[in-house]
């Protein structure tokens, strides 16, 4: 969640050259960049290059790791696609995606709005909002589970107003299991995302929302055709990392709550990169989806970007 | 702005949420003093007693103790690597004006785009290959690599904030670069480091999956991450010694959220705004 609070600024203003000093004493600013190299190395070695290893490793027959290795070309492509339970994770992961983020940035944006207008109450929400970002995913699994499952809060707080005949083993349910990966997304992340739009927002001058009131606009106007437009490129960056986020970070719920069951009801692609490396020990195959997982997130990022490239 | 009565809905769903947020928390804490047979028959009644039963059962049983103190050293000895490596490269970065400067920071900028979940089983060999895997040494190692990006370009923007003439006033005295480093920059940069800290020891300490993959599951090593998981099978549904495993994974960020709140709301808050 960390990593969304900051965005690439890439050009702010470096600090002008001060005019004062003459030329004789302009030796300031040497013996710097140098500095920067163990940082890169660092990065380059355990991030970078464990990134390249993966299409490395895509391209090689690996049944194990104590097994043999060769070189596999194409193949392990061709396994993939010929393979059913590919196909479920896939169809799982778009239903994950087309459900999630949107549901999250819009409801984070309203929320966000909601917040920035300081209503009665505003700080204790702000406070509560944090709750997610702050605790640990094994965590936020063990809500979920004490949450859902057979004896667990729902199922109780159902029969409590009397619809027992709607219990259900939500987690160990074909129809639902999925939907309960969904739920956790969605729950855990519109609170930090909309703490980060409430901020964004209330950079946005006031007298825009008070010149659309005197003009007639109603509130729900003025969130969507007043501050929308002037915080879209930031939306789109935080849809960006919110949908990375969906789409590689739903193994570990996945390996907490369904291990990928029942069936692959709610198998998605992250998830299996994890099985068939770690448990089926087949990595070639674990790593030929991590390129096609990579392959989507690119593609996602370039398609968001677009839609929320600054029309103004 | 007022706010009309058209936003009764609006103030509905938004309390709805906040609710959805606490229960849970709420049902945490009560169920941690509560048995089986109370957690069932009265799911939202406040504990009777204050009995710490299941937090001992779920300290002994999941070696809970040992797992806080792994988190803990693996933690700090990341954090302390982090401010290593990132506050004198963004002291480079910050006071370049060179090509190769901008194009370092385009690579650090680029990694916010790197999930690092994707790179799972790669690191997984490299722990393999230089005969870290199954320590904790590796995580020291691996997660400041993973938390670069972020901090770099946070501390950058810090110190591009320190006005010149401070620099030129050291170097007048004779300073050297670390010099510089050390008594101008690290001091008026100090609410950044801040920042750096505090988003980090979140991240690290909550950090699951590789910890999972790379410290692996024997009691003497694992982190408190890993070692929550497993009361779920070892207790079977014994939901007050699962519910108090979780309460005490969850003081460290509570006690430092509500030492540093204001800090730490800043902190994410004004990294965001300043994109």
């Amino acid at each position: 969640m960390t990593t969304l609070t900051t965005t690439p600024d890439g050009t702010a203003a470096r600090r002008p050259v001060p005019p004062s000093a003459p030329a004789a004493r302009s030796t300031p600013r040497q013996g710097g960049t140098v500095l920067a190299v163990p940082a890169l190395v660092w990065y380059l070695v355990f991030m970078v290059g464990p990134m390249i290893a993966i299409f490395v490793i895509a391209a090689l027959h690996w049944p194990g790791m104590l097994q043999p290795v060769s070189f596999a070309g194409w193949g392990n492509v061709r396994t993939v696609l010929d393979d059913p339970v590919f196909w479920d994770a896939v169809a799982n992961t778009a239903v994950q995606l087309a459900v999630a983020v949107p549901v999250m940035i819009v409801c984070a944006y309203m929320l966000g709005y909601y917040v920035a207008q300081r209503p009665p109450g505003h700080r204790v929400i702000r406070y509560l909002l944090f709750i997610p970002g702050l605790i640990s995913t094994p965590a936020k699994a063990m809500v979920f589970y004490a949450a859902l499952s057979p004896d667990g809060l729902v199922n109780g707080a159902l029969q409590g107003v009397g619809l027992g005949s709607l219990t259900d083993a939500w987690l160990a349910s074909p129809s639902t299991a999925l939907a309960c990966l969904i739920a956790l997304d969605v729950w855990s992340g519109i609170g930090f995302t909309a703490v980060l739009f409430a901020a964004r927002l209330n950079s946005v001058p006031g007298e825009l929302g008070e010149a659309a009131q005197l003009d007639g606009a109603g509130h729900w106007r003025t969130m969507w055709t007043v501050h929308f437009p002037v915080i879209r490129d930031y939306v789109g960056v935080v849809t960006m990392l919110q949908f990375l986020w969906t789409l590689f970070g739903s193994a570990q719920h996945v390996l907490l709550l369904t291990q990928g069951g029942p069936g692959t009801s709610s198998t998605t692609l992250s998830f299996l990169v994890y099985q068939k490396a770690f448990i089926a020990a087949d990595l070639g195959y674990s790593q030929t989806v991590g390129v096609f997982l990579f392959l989507t997130g690119l593609v996602g990022l370039l398609a968001i970007r677009r839609v929320f490239r600054q029309t103004y | 702005m007022k706010l009309g009565k058209r936003w009764l809905p609006a103030h509905v769903l938004v309390w709805t949420y906040a609710v959805l947020l606490v229960v849970p928390l709420y049902y945490f804490l009560a169920s941690a003093f509560k048995s089986n047979d109370a957690i069932f028959d009265r799911p939202f009644a406040p504990p009777t007693s204050l009995g710490l039963h299941n937090f001992r059962t779920a300290f002994e049983s999941a070696d809970l103790g040992l797992a806080i103190v792994n988190s803990g050293l693996v933690t700090v000895f990341s954090l302390a690597l982090t401010l290593l490596l990132a506050v004198p490269a963004a002291f480079a970065l910050a006071r370049s004006t060179g090509r190769t400067a901008g194009l370092i920071e385009k690579v650090f900028s680029l990694g916010f785009l790197i999930p690092t979940f994707a790179a799972l089983f790669p690191t997984f060999l490299l722990a393999a290959a230089t005969g870290l895997f199954h320590t904790r040494a590796f995580m020291v190692l691996f997660l400041p690599a993973t938390a670069l990006p972020l901090s770099v370009v946070i501390l950058v923007q810090f110190m591009r904030t320190v006005p010149a003439e401070m620099e030129e006033a050291a170097r007048l005295d004779g300073a050297s670069t670390f010099a510089v480093l050390r008594h101008v920059y690290a001091p008026m940069c100090l609410p950044g480091i801040a920042t750096v800290l505090l988003l980090n020891f979140l991240t690290f300490w909550n950090e699951y999956l590789y910890s999972l993959v790379i410290i692996g599951p024997d009691p003497a090593q694992r982190t408190v991450q890993v070692a929550l998981p497993t009361l779920k099978s070892i207790t079977g549904t014994d939901y007050g010694v699962l519910t108090a495993g979780t309460v005490l994974t969850l003081v460290p960020v509570w006690l430092v959220y509500t030492v540093l709140q204001k800090r730490m709301q800043q902190a994410l808050v004004s990294g965001a705004v300043k994109m």
